[in-house]
């Protein structure tokens, strides 16, 4: 990828959009990591030698996804308002989640993982509890299961200290709008710290591809922060990896290969995984950026008195 | 160096008046030895590069493959392939290129198209669309790629005239006159967007192409063989003008002319249409004729020509190593 002028930094060059160049620099593309690949670490007096290109590719792709999972620290976040169903369907290129939260009152309020399942799927059952099936041999399913149906009608209770407790109702005082409770009259004695969130919970069903959330939250506006593969929807043009890693990912790919290869002297792979592992320990910690600047409004408060 | 070649085994072979190569029976050993010292330059290639690996080769005038590399390189040839259909294109041959490739060295894609239509007029050495370009506002420029989708002919933009009228020329700057009829359609490829394709195995396309990871793309194009095609991957590489070789030919079957015989001998004429010189490096000459004279003497019965022939070349075999 050539170099390219401030005015194709700034503004595209005149083209739409403006801002594709924005902070490309600190980014080094799939293109130009295999292309160089093959230039420098591939050939006749190299380690990799006679290898195909898609080899060296689908190294380069898998060595971008796992840091894409952890490494990178790059987060994507996605704004969307959840309705009735109390449904949130996760995003295209979603891997895992990193934080969810509602944002509510100008505040984001962030959501606790329900450490109970809210949803589940259901068969439709005769009086004895026998399953039904449809002409084909298949259980019919209802709409929803009971879990979901009292969940999203606001009917199932929670563990959680929100508006769903089933100490929720009971005697306590309120400040400033909201209730409080120091314990269930009669039979409570200190507090689950676990489940102690006055928030609305979520559950994540994967297979299904949606986030299901506690009643309370139909029509909130959720924020979902999440890791991608860094595939970019298979946009090869657009897969990039931090600078810092470039020579990380030169490294997992040669490793990779030499790891896979046959003949190759076992001195060979140790010396090429040293390095790759050493490469990524110092990638990691560049990428960390601790440096004073950074430490100091944390360190400001080292002196402060805990009562 | 032909004609060199021919006095030298003449004169080996009639030493003591044992025989005479006529000229088209040398000519048949030439092909011979030409084609059996031009594959031998790769065998010997990989022979210096092992030596290269192990440490027991040099550099500077040491340096043994880089001049074999530099042999090689006479026979290379960078061509824009013949289009079939589809993403079907012709390898090399006498009937697409004009010549017979030994080996597909390179294969690369133009993948960004620029523009493409129909010619509204003719001129000759230029591509007119008076209709419906505008080569201005597509980005077309000098030494783009313009190749005519329906003759199959490619030529260069040498001058962007105006947004509706390119000059064209050939690879060489003389004037490239590819349009000679309308309505004739047109497809203009950018030369800086060039990717190479891979050669990929009959036995694995079909897994790649599947792969979500390296499925062939633009950028990462991928092509498979079948004789006399090349089909190429993904399947958007269709129009002629996109696919371009780099190749090794075979050397050209060299010729030894004449027109007539003077004192009963015919005298070489190399101002003849069909003469073909030996299109090897000057050093190959002493195996050129030590090749030849062991064809020669198997065909005059000569086992001393043959055995002197065998002996020179396997020592000289010995030397290069």
């Amino acid at each position: 990828m050539p170099y390219i002028s401030q005015y194709q930094y700034y503004e595209n060059g005149g083209n739409q959009p403006e801002n594709a160049n924005w902070g490309s620099y600190q980014y080094v593309s799939l293109y130009d990591i295999v292309n160089n690949f093959m230039l420098m670490y591939s050939g006749n007096h190299s380690l990799v030698n006679n290898e195909e290109r898609y080899k060296v590719l689908f190294h380069a792709k898998r060595g971008i996804q796992e840091l894409n999972y952890d490494a990178f620290k790059e987060i994507k976040i996605l704004q969307l308002t959840v309705c009735n169903t109390l449904r949130y369907v996760l995003p295209s290129d979603y891997v895992n989640w990193v934080r969810i939260s509602m944002h509510k009152d100008g505040l984001l309020f962030p959501l606790t993982e329900n450490i109970q399942t809210n949803w589940s799927s259901a068969y439709l059952q005769d009086n004895d509890c026998r399953i039904l099936f449809d002409h084909t041999g298949e259980a019919l399913s209802p709409q929803y299961s009971e879990l979901d149906f009292d969940r999203i009608t606001g009917g199932e209770k929670s563990i959680y200290l929100n508006s769903n407790s089933p100490f929720d109702g009971m005697m306590g005082y309120c400040c400033d709008g909201y209730w409080y409770f120091d314990y269930r009259i009669g039979a409570r004695y200190g507090l689950n710290t676990e489940t102690a969130n006055a928030n609305p919970t979520f559950s994540i069903d994967k297979k299904a591809g949606v986030i299901n959330f506690s009643s309370h939250v139909a029509n909130e506006s959720i924020v979902l922060e999440y890791v991608s593969d860094g595939m970019e929807n298979g946009d090869i043009s657009s897969i990039t990896v931090n600078k810092l890693f470039e020579e990380y990912i030169y490294a997992y790919i040669e490793y990779a290969i030499l790891n896979s290869k046959k003949g190759v002297q076992e001195y060979i792979v140790a010396r090429a995984r040293k390095r790759k592992s050493a490469l990524l320990r110092n990638a990691k910690i560049r990428i960390s950026n601790i440096h004073p600047g950074r430490l100091l409004m944390n360190m400001r408060g080292k002196d402060k008195w805990l009562k | 160096m032909i004609n060199s070649v021919r006095n030298t085994v003449l004169s080996i072979l009639n030493k003591n008046n044992y025989g005479y190569i006529s000229p088209a029976d040398f000519n048949l050993y030439a092909k011979q030895a030409q084609l059996d010292i031009f594959e031998d330059y790769f065998y010997q290639y990989n022979y210096q590069l092992n030596k290269e690996n192990v440490g027991t080769s040099g550099t500077g005038y040491a340096d043994i493959t880089k001049g074999y590399e530099e042999v090689i390189n006479i026979f290379s040839e960078t061509k824009f392939l013949a289009h079939q259909f589809n993403n079907k294109f012709f390898t090399p041959s006498p009937i697409t290129t004009n010549d017979n490739y030994y080996l597909l060295n390179k294969v690369l894609a133009y993948t960004r198209l620029l523009a493409s239509g129909v010619n509204s007029a003719v001129t000759p050495g230029q591509l007119d669309d008076l209709v419906s370009a505008d080569f201005v506002a597509d980005g077309v420029q000098v030494g783009d790629i313009v190749a005519n989708t329906t003759t199959g002919q490619v030529a260069f933009v040498g001058q962007v005239i105006n947004s509706q009228e390119l000059e064209l020329i050939n690879e060489d700057g003389t004037v490239a006159d590819i349009f000679t009829a309308s309505p004739e359609g047109y497809a203009i490829y950018d030369d800086a967007i060039v990717n190479e394709a891979e050669k990929v195995t009959q036995s694995k396309i079909t897994m790649l192409n599947n792969s979500m990871l390296t499925a062939p793309s633009t950028l990462f194009p991928a092509y498979t063989q079948q004789e006399p095609l090349l089909t190429l991957f993904p399947a958007s590489i269709n129009t002629v003008g996109a696919v371009q070789c780099q190749y090794i030919r075979y050397p050209f079957d060299p010729k030894w002319t004449y027109v007539n015989l003077v004192g009963g001998e015919p005298a070489f004429d190399q101002s003849q249409p069909d003469f073909q010189d030996f299109e090897l490096s000057i050093s190959d000459e002493p195996t050129l004729v030590l090749k030849i004279l062991q064809y020669a003497g198997m065909s005059i019965r000569e086992v001393a020509a043959v055995q002197f022939g065998q002996a020179l070349e396997a020592k000289e075999d010995q030397d290069e190593k």
